[in-house]
């Protein structure tokens, strides 16, 4: 039990001595809080800038631009006199999108014909996409409602039926969970699990390949301790910094980035303990399979991209073909990302993150025991891999 | 001393050399090939079934009505949303939300018929779940399509029955249509848009770090450097003997990558290819120098790493891909015109799905080409200092079996 605690202690004290492990796990993630968050702050696009191609020029045409113009999406930022100055201007991306209201618009409307309009929006992001023509549909839908009331009541209709008539039963959308629909909300939590884990992971990895990894090493006076109490506790070390790294990330930062939190503190905690113990563990056997610092720093640089899109979040899971998800089971923050923000964001019970959990306490279980083998292997004497990280690095 | 004079010192000295170390570090020559591939096939497998279609949605029926019937039927036949359960309250359809086993749920009031034919006005709510934004939109854009065609039916009724002409009456429905076109990516595909774009992303990291990595071994004794120096005979042909290899390495891995997304997931190529191959080179060549870079300026190699991973593997958020980069603050603004990776994503959506006239082509080039110039720069001038600063201290020669690896 002494041999657990002096493990816990040493580990410990690593954290914060050894200079590129304390980079990570502490600095890394301060800067990550910061940095990170930064791009998506403004949560939705406003004012995405569009040209108007008037060919009508009449009083209903310029009242239709002047309506999608005051919407807080697009702006009309440029009125054109065709649609190929247009296209050179969307070329060069001055405007992302294109209205175009045809010659006779107003005619065809006073006819009581349908008068429709052409709308160009640049598809190469989404969500300007999204943005322009979400804008320019609602506008024409208004503003047909409008035209439409108008002709019932001159075709006989009764006046209080022709304003009902157009929306008989309007369709209310509510969004669960992100009112907004903010791009920040919905990224952000899962984000952050993601650098919880890489931090920690890399952390991990660091300080199981730096040397003086276990209390005792190369004093050969003071024995070295159990596999067992070895790995427990520096299990326990990481516990007690994630204790504090963790709820700063998952409870104060959106708290400070005003994002929503429906869930309660004490769910989010116990979820946490098997999420810190299966990417420890992981961390673990990358470091006993890679070996050296510098080359589980290499491996896991380019790795958190791949993992965030397999977690079924910016991607739907529904989509994702069986085969890898099954695989993406494998590392934490596939169960992870789900459990954290259905606990944090939706508010659901421990009830509902049932099955993420037992998936992390099992990869928990696995990756440890498989770190309690390596740990048991190398205290055996001779053993090639302490012969081998005698060597210089390269 | 004898091996001297058969040995010229010059660029293709280093170049081979380079290649001999690669061969001798499988870790190194597999994070700059197997790693990204493996990324890439993997990333590539996750797009390959396509966008999601019938994303589970709930139904709670509190009319159980003609109407209400034909409105179920239409939610579920529209592509994006499936009728997966009927739920027999609010908060069963809350839960199932929650577990994730439904993305909405609908919910039909009682006496819908019959107040809709009262002209009441009933309203049909619908609640979906916008933690995960695609889905929720995907959902709510079934519920979208199929709704106003259950209505037009009813609003259709009323015009007839005050006796007008059926078609007459529906061209009235919508006295405003707006045929909306999809610039560039008429299908709205994902792989055009997210999957071409994370590549480059990934590879962004790895060659940084991978460039600070390779040359940090060189910088981590002073011998070495100084040897490689030698080897090339000056300051420059060492470093392009130096990064030569990993760019044609890097080149084949972004080319088969391409030629995946093209001939594979057929991407368009409206734009012109060669400028697609420059802004690739220009795109690899500022990375690796950027790597260069901090391997000189950041002691030891892991620190150098660090940092790299650090610049680079959140870079993809600032390159505005998904959220773009007009709705962004000063700050990621700034940052993401900084990043190599940005104007090279530019000029590969410019030269792929846009197919942009040449004129208009070459603002992101000349910025990447500006970013390699300077950043070549800087390594030079780094490596001409520490060449002085060793003439003057006067250092002794190396000794040979220090030196060699």
């Amino acid at each position: 039990m002494s041999g657990l605690l002096d493990v816990f202690r040493h580990e410990f004290r690593r954290i914060f001595t050894v200079k590129s492990a304390f980079s990570v796990m502490v600095l890394g993630a301060a800067f990550y809080a910061f940095f990170y968050p930064q791009p998506y702050l403004n949560e939705a696009l406003r004012n995405v800038p569009i040209a108007v191609v008037d060919r009508d020029g009449t009083q209903s045409s310029r009242d239709f631009a002047r309506r999608v113009d005051a919407t807080p999406d697009v702006a009309i930022t440029e009125e054109l006199p065709d649609l190929a100055s247009a296209e050179r201007e969307v070329y060069a991306r001055r405007v992302d999108g294109i209205l175009v209201i045809p010659q006779y618009f107003e005619r065809e409307l006073l006819h009581g014909r349908p008068s429709p309009v052409a709308l160009y929006a640049d598809a190469s992001y989404f969500l300007i996409y999204q943005r322009v023509a979400g804008a320019v549909a609602a506008v024409a839908r208004t503003v047909g409602a409008e035209i439409e009331t108008a002709r019932l009541i001159a075709i006989g209709v009764d006046p209080a039926i022709a304003v009902v008539a157009p929306d008989p039963m309007p369709l209310t959308a509510v969004p669960l969970f992100n009112p907004e629909g903010g791009y920040a909300t919905y990224v952000l939590p899962a984000a952050f699990v993601l650098i919880l884990q890489q931090t920690l992971l890399m952390g991990v990895g660091l300080l199981s390949t730096l040397p003086s990894a276990d209390p005792g090493e190369g004093d050969s006076r003071r024995r070295r301790p159990p596999p067992v109490a070895i790995v427990a506790g520096k299990l326990l070390a990481y516990l007690a910094l994630e204790a504090v790294i963790l709820p700063a990330y998952l409870i104060v930062l959106p708290y400070l980035y005003g994002l929503p939190r429906l869930g309660g503190i004490l769910p989010i905690l116990i979820f946490a303990v098997p999420f810190v113990l299966s990417v420890a563990g992981l961390g673990f056997v990358v470091a006993g399979i890679f070996r050296r610092p510098v080359r589980v720093q290499l491996i896991l640089a380019a790795a958190g991209l791949p993992l965030f899109m397999v977690a079924g979040f910016s991607w739907p899971a529904e989509a994702i073909p069986p085969v890898i998800r099954l695989v993406s089971y494998l590392v934490p923050s596939t169960s992870a990302i789900d459990g954290f923000v259905k606990l944090s964001q939706l508010g659901a019970p421990l009830s509902a993150v049932n099955s993420e959990l037992l998936t992390l306490c099992a990869l928990a279980l696995f990756y440890n025991l498989i770190a309690l083998w390596q740990t048991a292997r190398q205290t055996k004497p001779a053993d090639p891999v302490i012969s081998e990280s005698a060597l210089p690095t390269s | 001393m004898m091996a001297r004079s058969h040995i010229r010192p010059g660029f293709r000295l280093v170049f081979w050399r380079e290649v001999g170390w690669l061969r001798r570090r499988p870790f190194l020559l597999g994070l700059t090939t197997i790693v990204p591939l493996a990324q890439m096939a993997f990333l590539a497998a996750i797009f390959s079934a396509g966008l999601a279609t019938r994303l589970p949605i709930g139904v709670l029926d509190l009319d159980g009505s003609n109407l209400s019937r034909t409105i179920i039927r239409m939610v579920d036949a529209t592509p994006d949303s499936a009728v997966a359960v009927r739920v027999g309250d609010l908060a069963e359809g809350r839960g199932m939300i929650l577990s994730g086993k439904i993305h909405g749920l609908l919910m039909l009031p009682l006496n819908l018929q019959r107040d809709v034919f009262a002209g009441r006005r009933p309203e049909v709510v619908f609640f979906y779940n916008t933690q995960t934004l695609t889905t929720g939109n995907l959902t709510v854009r079934g519920v979208n399509a199929a709704l106003p065609t259950a209505a037009a039916g009813i609003r259709l009724s009323l015009r007839t029955a005050q006796g007008q002409p059926l078609e007459i009456a529906q061209a009235d429905l919508q006295p405003i249509p707006v045929q909306t076109h999809a610039l560039f990516n008429p299908t709205l595909n994902y792989v055009y848009f997210l999957l071409t774009a994370l590549i480059p992303s990934i590879l962004q990291v790895i060659m940084v770090t991978t460039a600070a990595y390779s040359v940090g071994l060189d910088v981590e004794t002073r011998y070495r450097l100084r040897i490689l120096g030698e080897l090339g005979g000056g300051i420059w042909p060492a470093m392009a003997g130096k990064i030569l290899p990993y760019t044609v390495l890097f080149m084949l891995v972004l080319g088969l990558s391409d030629t995946l997304l093209i001939v594979g997931f057929e991407l368009p190529l409206h734009g012109r290819s060669w400028l697609l191959m420059i802004a690739g080179l220009l795109f690899v060549l500022s990375c690796q120098f950027l790597g260069a870079w901090l391997a000189l300026v950041l002691k030891p190699i892991v620190s150098a790493v660090s940092i790299g991973t650090l610049l680079t593997a959140p870079a993809f958020g600032f390159m505005g891909i998904g959220f773009p980069r007009l709705g962004m603050n000063a700050f990621a603004y700034g940052y993401g015109a900084l990043l190599p990776g940005t104007w090279y994503l530019t000029a590969r959506i410019d030269q792929t799905v846009r197919g942009t006239p040449l004129d208009l082509s070459w603002k992101p080039l000349l910025v990447l080409l500006a970013f390699t110039v300077a950043l070549a720069g800087l390594v030079a001038w780094k490596l001409e200092s520490i060449r002085s600063a060793r003439r003057s201290s006067g250092q002794a020669a190396p000794r040979l079996g220090e030196a060699l690896p």
